[in-house]
Formats: structure tokens, sequence, C-alpha cells
């Protein structure tokens, strides 16, 4: 299925080569490299690519490309899902995934790609069978492996893959019991040059940190659980029981992982947490261009708006900006013409604002759009669809948990188009 | 990779490797095994040290096992004599009390490769098929197939495939699964595994123990099976109902393959089917990851040539994101044109000519094509928003808007006033050749109502000893033609002029030949000439966007969830299935993205109603076509004096016609292939010569070379 992958970085190297059935030579790529040159932009490199021989599938994630070589015809989702499964296996080991991460721990990658596929078929992609069978590196462990020696493989046989819950080993022991869920919202969005929305999406998650002694059974219910859309459950969910009573019933798996991601779509009103007050102008035949932001909180719960960031790509035509920030500070990359500017918290009292000129190049002509606002911003305390757990239990095992849960809302693909 | 000082480095570790003190130290013995590793991963050939990591490999640490194993596996090729030193090891490992070592020495054994080690693991790998640790079994049935793969044309061992046809039963669901995966490759001339009624059953009541991977493996073979009645396919397919709306996209997406399927004959309930997988569509289309993103676009463009409504009401959910790559941009744009409709028209035109003024230019072309293709309905809204664009004056988008427009007019003839007046002035702004070729067809279709044409022309004329393209040469030439036979006074000297060029100077022969035709067509006077010239300039039968009939799910399906949908080609739908044969000219987009399995099963269905008549169609040089030695019984067939065919040229499709299903029509350059090239494809055998030669009569003229491509029997069934 998956011949070989390799590992390409933003400048065209392979860094990273893995094969499972023979030697696919290195000049397949070569297929790869020229798309890349042709791409604008790192993304815009199409993510299947024929070759007389073979398909190069790719995902770019943390600006690597992962290349897939393909020598008969595959379902692409699959590939495509499989790829993002390694990333996430990489980040889940080494925290980050970058070129450096992956070249200090070669070792344990090949480890990795050798225990995930099979004669180009997935073979173990669980994170925790995987990590039971290579342990993660850590700072501590690295430096206890250069002063003893020892590595990271793992020295059992993991006991998960024989278990009858094939996600939790058995015979997990805590002092503190805790559970800890986050549910993360993103909030896709497009809002028109008037304020009024085009689309809009909330795309959530809930993570769940769970440390628990045992076998345990949990329940978590939703004061509204009709809110949810596309729901997608991490595999150790019963399924029957949330559509039959819309509760999550569930043996987690031990520590970190993500429990269930969910939509909610534009059927459904969604509210916007902040609002953009802008003018941004140009005048014909004048060297000049006004620049006037004010951004303040909407529908937000009472909540506040923190670490905001505005950015935006200038028209080519501008030289330069002379803004005066009400609050936070801004930088202007003449070069790459983006306006970043670093807000910071919204006070709902003093709006905060960016006003001043552009000057644009002599004799260059009106631009023909005008710039798109992106902005990032996060709220504590609060989902934005409105979700709400309503209580956790757990069966199955003696002792009281410790049981959290925080709510978060971020901005993902937040646009406003002047 | 060159490495500065590696030889150094082998040496040393070498020595440590040797050395008896760090053998009898465990720790620093795995140190440095692990520093060879290292050098390995970093490009440095380690391979002079096989002798002593074969030597390493004998010992009761499982990490340094694993260790050598990862180095043994990429130097075993270079080494076939030492590895044999491994295998012994190896073959030891197997007994291990611990199953993990026993499936490590398993899976690395199959993993040297090499043929001359196949006799030693036969052995162990048909123990490991009766192991009692389910992970050895998962190794040894994939070990199996990876034998095979190493000895493709050795027999298969029938006692080997029945045991695994036996293994199907394991309670481990990954073995189940690793079993089809390796039956699937060893049987491949067999046409995979035979799946009968009981196997069926029994995957399918296991389907949901295995893991997603799994479960799209078994779907995916499941479709070579035919229920024997309706109430068994209906059974599976209600057991298949909850994964139809899997949260995960693979499994979602390979059930509704299988789905489509089993109800090939059942169309009704495909389409339920379809409308069930429009939110999990959906949600793929709004992942985090682009990939899956584009992947999802690609299969709902394919969902809607059978329903059309399918996504009306959430037109929406296509509009572009700023910061998204150009790729899904223009795949949403092209999705964003097929659910138009008049509720939404104004709102989707607003959006698209946001996108016009896009930084990436492809974009941008996409862009303004999809407004074209909108135009189609709704003319007088496009064209205003097309003119405005002229005014930008910027050079893609001017091309572009050009190219759309004269794509608009050839199925919109009432457009041509706006056009003809917004041509005007365009041609400074005109740098690539495909901007200029669309602006000349436009000045030859209709040359009499622009006013500026003769001087626009000459322009060209001027330049054409520094044109590069020949197709802009080509269509000056018959542009200029054109023009003479409405406009003669104006044209007539430097019609001369340009004539005179190509015949005594140009160096391409396409040009010269074509020049020459004009040239001795002038010879039989204007009357023949205008009977020959005169081409079509529209032909609105191709029809408006909307309203258009569905396409039965079969002409799509057997291209469900694979790669074939995501190929840049075929990105045109574009039904040409009006219009008498004659008429009918294909000619694929001469500038891009036709993909070189052309695609047309139009064709066919163009063919079934007109059973028993040919079917000319024409083209230009971009299809791709290879060329068949067939050129003596052409003269035969045709029963014309060889010398008519000057350069003769046969060619056949490239693809098997059954998977070629569309063909983009598109004026440019047709009425000219209407005289110079085409391709006949003949419906039935029995009686070419006659027909061949009654159709192709009024397109012959005498004394002129023709380049004939026949290609004979469509449908060979």
């Amino acid at each position: 299925m998956i011949h070989s992958l390799f590992l390409v970085n933003a400048s065209g190297d392979i860094f990273l080569e893995k094969h499972w059935k023979s030697v696919v030579s290195r000049s397949v790529c070569d297929y790869f490299f020229e798309a890349q040159e042709r791409a604008t932009e790192p993304e815009n490199v199409p993510p299947v690519i024929p070759t007389p021989h073979h398909y190069l599938i790719s995902v770019l994630r943390h600006r690597i490309y992962f290349v897939a070589v393909i020598q008969s015809e595959v379902p692409p989702l699959f590939v495509i899902e499989f790829l993002h499964r390694v990333v996430d296996t990489f980040q889940d080991y080494f925290g980050v995934c970058t070129e450096a991460a992956i070249k200090d721990n070669v070792v344990v990658v090949y480890e990795l790609l050798e225990e995930m596929l099979d004669n180009g078929f997935p073979l173990a992609t669980e994170s925790n069978i995987l990590k039971e069978l290579i342990k993660p590196p850590t700072i501590l462990r690295t430096m206890v492996n250069t002063i003893t020696g020892s590595t990271n493989v793992g020295e059992q046989l993991p006991t998960g893959q024989l278990s009858v819950v094939p996600w939790r080993r058995t015979g997990v022991k805590y002092t503190n019991n805790e559970a800890y869920f986050d549910v993360v919202e993103e909030i896709d969005a497009i809002i028109d040059k008037s304020g009024s929305t085009i689309t809009a999406e909330i795309q959530g998650v809930i993570d769940a940190c769970v440390k628990l002694t045992g076998m345990p059974d949990l329940t978590l219910s939703f004061m509204n659980p009709r809110l949810l859309d596309d729901v997608s459950f991490h595999p150790c969910v019963r399924f029957k029981r949330w559509e039959a009573e819309r509760i999550l019933s569930f043996i987690p798996p031990d520590g970190n992982f993500r429990l269930l991601s969910y939509h909610v779509s534009s059927q459904n009103l969604v509210a916007i947490p902040v609002y953009v007050k802008h003018n941004i102008s140009f005048r014909e035949g004048s060297s000049q261009g006004r620049f006037d932001l004010t951004l303040g909180p909407k529908q937000t719960m009472g909540k506040a708006v923190e670490a905001v960031l505005v950015s935006s790509q200038l028209p080519r035509g501008v030289l330069n900006a002379n803004l005066n920030a009400s609050q936070g500070t801004y930088t202007f990359d003449p070069v790459t013409k983006m306006l970043t500017w670093d807000v910071g918290k919204i006070n709902p009292q003093k709006l905060p604002s960016l006003k001043g000129t552009m000057s644009l190049q002599a004799g260059a002509s009106k631009p023909d759009e005008n710039p798109t606002i992106n902005i990032q911003f996060k709220t504590q305390q609060m989902a934005i669809s409105g979700l709400k757990v309503n209580r956790l239990d757990m069966y199955g095992e003696k002792y009281k948990p410790f049981k959290g849960i925080k709510y978060m809302t971020k901005a993902g693909k937040f646009q406003v188009r002047t | 990779m060159p490495y500065l000082g590696s030889e150094d480095a082998v040496r040393e570790l070498r020595r440590a490797l040797s050395n008896p003190n760090v053998q009898s130290d465990q720790l620093r013995y795995r140190n440095t095994v692990l520093k060879a590793i290292r050098a390995m991963s970093q490009g440095v050939d380690v391979s002079d040290l096989f002798s002593e990591m074969v030597k390493a490999c004998a010992t009761v640490d499982i990490v340094q096992k694993k260790l050598v194993y990862v180095f043994l596996c990429s130097y075993a090729t270079l080494n076939p004599e030492l590895s044999l030193l491994v295998i012994n090891t190896l073959r030891k490992d197997c007994q291990d009390p611990n199953p993990m070592v026993r499936s490590l020495a398993l899976r690395n054994m199959t993993n040297l490769r090499l043929p001359s080690l196949v006799e030693y693991v036969e052995q162990p790998l048909a123990a490991g098929l009766r192991d009692r640790a389910a992970c050895v079994r998962r190794v040894a049935v994939l070990g199996w197939a990876k034998l095979h793969n190493l000895q493709p044309d050795a027999e298969i061992d029938a006692a080997v495939v029945n045991e695994l046809y036996g293994l199907l039963r394991d309670p481990d669901p990954v073995v189940m699964v690793n079993c089809l995966r390796a039956l699937e490759e060893i049987l491949k001339k067999e046409g995979g595994v035979a799946i009968n009624k009981p196997i069926t059953h029994h995957l399918l009541n296991r389907l949901k123990e295995s893991d997603v991977w799994g479960q799209c493996e078994v779907l995916r073979i499941l479709q070579r099976y035919h229920p024997q009645s309706e109430d068994e396919l209906f059974d599976i397919l209600s057991l298949l109902d909850a994964s139809l709306v899997s949260p995960h996209p693979p499994v979602m997406a390979a059930t509704l393959g299988l789905f489509l399927g089993l109800c090939s004959g059942l169309p009704a309930v495909s389409l339920a089917a379809l409308e069930r997988v429009r939110g999990p569509l959906l949600a793929a289309c709004g992942s985090t990851s682009r990939e899956t993103r584009f992947t999802a676009l690609c299969h709902i463009q394919l969902l809607l040539r059978s329903l059309p409504g399918l996504m009306g009401a959430h037109y929406k959910r296509f509009f572009c994101g700023y910061a998204e790559p150009a790729y899904i941009k223009q795949r949403k744009m092209q999705v964003l044109v097929e659910l138009v409709n008049d509720e939404n028209v104004a709102m989707l035109l607003d959006e698209l000519k946001g996108y016009c003024t896009d930084v990436n230019p492809e974009t941008a072309q996409a862009a303004i094509s999809a407004i074209g293709r909108i135009g189609r309905s709704y003319s007088d809204r496009c064209l205003e928003i097309l003119t405005g664009l002229l005014g930008l004056k910027q050079e893609h988008i001017t091309s572009a808007v050009v190219q759309t427009m004269c794509d608009l007019v050839w199925v919109c003839p009432q457009c041509s006033d706006t056009v003809c007046s917004a041509l005007e002035g365009c041609e400074e702004m005109l740098q690539d050749s495909q901007g200029r070729q669309a602006l000349l067809w436009l000045l030859a279709a209709y040359g009499e109502r622009v006013s500026s044409a003769p001087y626009t022309l000459e322009g060209f004329i001027d330049r054409v000893r520094s044109e590069a393209s020949l197709g802009v040469k080509m269509e000056l030439l018959t542009t200029t033609m054109r023009l003479f036979l409405c406009r003669p006074s104006e044209t007539q000297d430097m019609l001369g002029r340009l004539l005179h060029y190509c015949i005594e100077e140009e160096m391409d022969m396409c040009v010269r030949d074509q020049a020459l035709l004009y040239y001795r067509l002038l010879h039989c006077g204007i009357e023949e000439t205008h009977k020959v010239l005169h081409g079509q300039r529209s032909d609105p039968s191709l029809g408006v966007l909307i309203g258009r009939p569905a396409e039965p799910i079969n002409q799509w399906a057997y291209s469900f969830n694979t790669l074939e949908p995501l190929r840049q080609a075929g990105v045109e739908t574009e039904p040409a299935s009006r219009g008498s044969p004659e008429h009918v000219t294909f000619d694929p987009k001469p500038n891009t993205d036709l993909s070189d399995t052309l695609n047309c099963s139009q064709i066919e269905k163009l063919g079934t109603p007109i059973s028993g008549q040919l079917l000319p169609f024409f083209f230009a040089e971009p299809l791709k076509f290879h060329q068949v030695g067939w050129g003596a019984s052409v003269h035969s067939h045709f029963q014309i004096s060889p010398e008519m065919f000057n350069r003769v040229q046969v060619r056949a499709l490239a693809g098997p016609l059954k998977d070629i299903h569309r063909v983009v029509p598109k004026p440019l350059l047709c009425y000219l292939g209407c005289v110079l090239r085409f391709v006949v494809l003949l419906e039935d055998e029995p009686s070419p010569q006659s027909e061949v030669q009654s159709a192709l009569e009024h397109v012959f003229i005498q004394d002129v070379s023709v380049h004939c491509c026949i290609h004979l029997s469509l449908n060979p069934d």
C-alpha cells in the first residue's frame, strides 16, 4: 500500500527516508520538487502528484512534507489520514514535530515507522500501544540514557495488545487519581465588509488527560448534547449509548487522548466573539492611504477576549505604514507587506484601535483590492457554541477521582474582509 | 552523501565493536551499536561494519537486537553472503519464549529481502502461523506476502494459501485483516482473494472489531462480492449503515464505495446513500487537514454529477478562505459553479468576483472561468463582471477574461455584442499565447462587428516573425482568412503578406501546410473558400448549466475513492450530449490541464443513438495519442490515391475508450480542425470503407495534405 516515505523540508531536501517494500530511489521525489518549485507558496503543492510509475501523496505539516510513495491504486483518504497519524505520533513523542526534533530522535523515528507499518500496511497506530513498544524520549530519559546507555525501546511485551480493551493496558496504578477534560473550540469565520457573517463554523474538541487506577468506566453527559453536529469519537466511546441517550460512556485510554471532536456548522447560529470596525482606503492619485481599525468584544458572555493578534497582508504598492496603536504594538514588514498588531486583551471600556496613514509607492495606481484582516484571539472559561458538560461519573473502581473541566475558545481561520 | 571523517568514524566504531571489553559490558556494547545506527541515519556508509554487527546480533538484550536488525535490514542486500550468518541467530530467536522476540525475529527475517535466504525462512514462517501469540501470527501472515514478492514467479504453495484462508477466522482482528492483505498479494494473478458468501458474512460481522485501517481494507475487498439475493443484499446494506456515517473519512468513503458497487442495479438505494453521506462529507470538507479537505472536495464533485442538488443548501461551505492553498480554492470554485441557482446566483457571483483579484494568477484565472461558466445561465450579470475586470488592466486577468469570453460566446451567441464591444483595446494587455489565440478566434468569428479588427490583425502580422507560439500563428492564418472573406478590401494586402511569409519563410511544417492549403483554397475561388471556412460560430446546444440531466451513478462509481477524481484533469464537467454527429467538434483545451488519460465515455454516449453511423470528431495536437503502425491498410480503406496522404498519421487513443469519459469542447481552433485534423471513430466495423468515404467527402479537398487519424471500432463488445 504505502511503499516508501520521504520527509522533505521547505527548502527541498530529503532528510529522512523509509522503505517498507523494496527501496525506491530518491529520484522519484524529483517530480515532487518540480511541483514544489512551481508552487509560489509552500501550501500550494498539490497533495497528489502522478509520476510515470508511482503516485506521490504528500501532507504538509509543521513546514515538513511527508511524501508517501504509492505504487498501486489506493483510497487517497486512507493514505492522507495515515500520514496525519504519523505526524500526530511524532508530535506526541517529541513534543514538537520539527526537522530538528526528527533528526535528533532519528532512531526513535525509525523504530516508530517500523512499528506503524509492516509491508506497507498500517500495523500499530494507537499511541498508547506504541508508547509501550517504544518509550517516548524525555529530557530526563535522554540524560539517563547517555549515562547508563539504556534506550527507548520497551523491554516487555505490551500487554495492551492482548488485553480485552485494546487502547488501555492492564495494571495501571496512580497515587493521585485525576481526570481532566479540556473543551477547546476553534471558530472559523469569514466576515464581510459590512460586518455580517458570510460563513461561520465551530470546530471543537474535547481533549482528556485521564490518570486513573485500574479499569475505570466513565460516563460524561452534556447539558445540551443536541448542539453537536458531526461528532467523531475516540474508539473507546460506546456509540450505541451515545445514539440512544446522548451520553458518552467509555473506558478511557491511559494518559492524554482526544475524546471527541465535533463541528457546529452554520446551520445553527454561531456567535461571533469580536467585531472589527475598519476603514482602509486608498485615494486615486494620492500617495497616501488611510488605515483605521477598531476592535471590540461582541457575544462573549461576559468573558474577556485575550491574546488578540491582528495580521493583514497589505497591498503590494504600500511602502510603509505610519500608525498609532492605542494599545499593544504593531509591526510592518516592508518586504512581505505584512502588518501585525499584537493587541493583547480587549478592554470593553477602552476599545483598542490602530489608526494612521499608509504611504504608497509614488506613481503606483490605486491597489484594486482591499486587504483581508486575520484575527487570532482566545477566550477562557467559555465554549462559544454554548456546550456545557453536565456531570462525570465513574464506575467500576472504588476510589474517588479528582475531576476537572476547562473551556476555551480560540480563533481558527477568522478573517474579516474590508 | 559524503561525510567528512566518515572513514575514521567507521574504523573507530569497528574497533569498539570488536573490543572484548566493550562486548562484555552490556551497556557499552549497546551504546556503540546505537552510535553506528546514528551514523547510518546521517548518511555515513557504515556497511563495512556488517560482520561486526552480525556478531552483535547474538545477544539476549532485546533493545540491542532491535537496533542491529535495523542495521542489517538496510545493508543486507549489499552483503548477501554475510547475511547468511544472521539467519541462524534469527531462527534461534524464533524459538524464544518471549513472543515479542519471536515476532521481531520473524519480521526482520522477511525484511532482509534476499531471495537466497527464502529456503531458511519458510520453516519458521510456517511455524509462526501456528504461534499462540497474536503478534507473531500477524507478522508471519504478512511474511508470506513479502516472501511471495521476493519471488513473484515461484509457484504458490497451496498449503500455505489454505492455511491463510483458515486464519481469516483467527480471533485477532489484525491477523484476519493481514490475511486478507497477504492473500491479495499472493493471489494477485488469480484476481486476489476469493470472496464467497461465508467469508463475506464473517468479515462483515467482525468489521467493528478491527481498527480504521482494517475496516477500509475489508470494505475494499468486499466490493468484489455479489450478493446472491436481494434479501442478502439488504442485510449487508443495513449492517453497513453505521459505517456509512462513520466519522473517519476513509471508512466513510470505503463504505460508500462498497454501497455503490453493491447497489449498481438499484439507483434509488444509491441515491439515498449519497444523501446519507452528505453530512460526513461536508465535515471532511471542513477538516483541519488541507489534504483531507481537498480529497473530500474532489469526491463531492463526483457526487454532484449524479445529484446536482445534493449540496445546494450548503453552498456557503464552499466559499474560499483567504489563506487556503490554491488547489483547494480552485476545486471549491468548480463546486460553486455546480451549485448555482436563482436564489444564490448574486451572492455566488459576488464571492467569485472577489477571487478574481487573487494574488495567485491561476486562482484568479479559475475564478474568471468559473464566472464564465455561470454566464451560460446568467449571461448578463456575468458579462458585466467580466467587462468590469478588463478595466483592471492586469495582464493575466485580461487574458483569462478573453479566453472565458471566447468560451462563453461559443455556447451563448446572444452575448456576442457585449463581447465585441469589450474586445477593443485588449490586445496590448495580452501577453500569453492562449489569451492571444482566444482574441484571434473572437476576431475571426465576429470580425465584421469589431471595427478595429483589421488594425489589430495588422499588428499581429507585423510581429509574426518574432512570434514564438505555433498556436498563435495557426490561429492568425485562419483569422486573417476569415476576415478577408467578410472585409476583403481592408485585409487583402495583409493576407498576402502573411501567406507569403508563411509559405516562403516559415520553418514550421504545420504553419506552412496550412498556409499552402489556404493559398490553394483561394485558387479554387471565393465560393469554395467560403464553404470551407465558414465554420460554426457557436453551439448553443452545449447549453446551460442548470437543469442539466443528472448522470447515472454507474458512470463514475468505479472511480469513487480512488486517485482518479484527484487528478488535475477532468475538471470541467461538460456534457456534450446533444448535437448531430457531423457538428460535434471536439477539441481539448489547448492550454493546460488535460491529462494523458483523456476521458470520453461521452463519445460512447454520443455514439449510441446513431448506431451504425460513424462519428468523426476533431482534435488538435495536445491530445496525447499513441501512434500505431497501421499505415498501409489506410489506403485501401479509403481508396484514395496515395499522394493525398502526404503526411498520414494513424493514431489510436491512448487509453481504452471505456476509461475516457469526457472530452472538453472548446471553440479554439475547432473549425480549423474541421479542415485539417480529425480522428475518425467508427461505431460498427463491418462496412467502414463506404461510410468513411461518404462522410469524409465533404471535408476532403483535393490536392491538400490531410492528417487522417483513424481508430477502428469504439466498442469491441
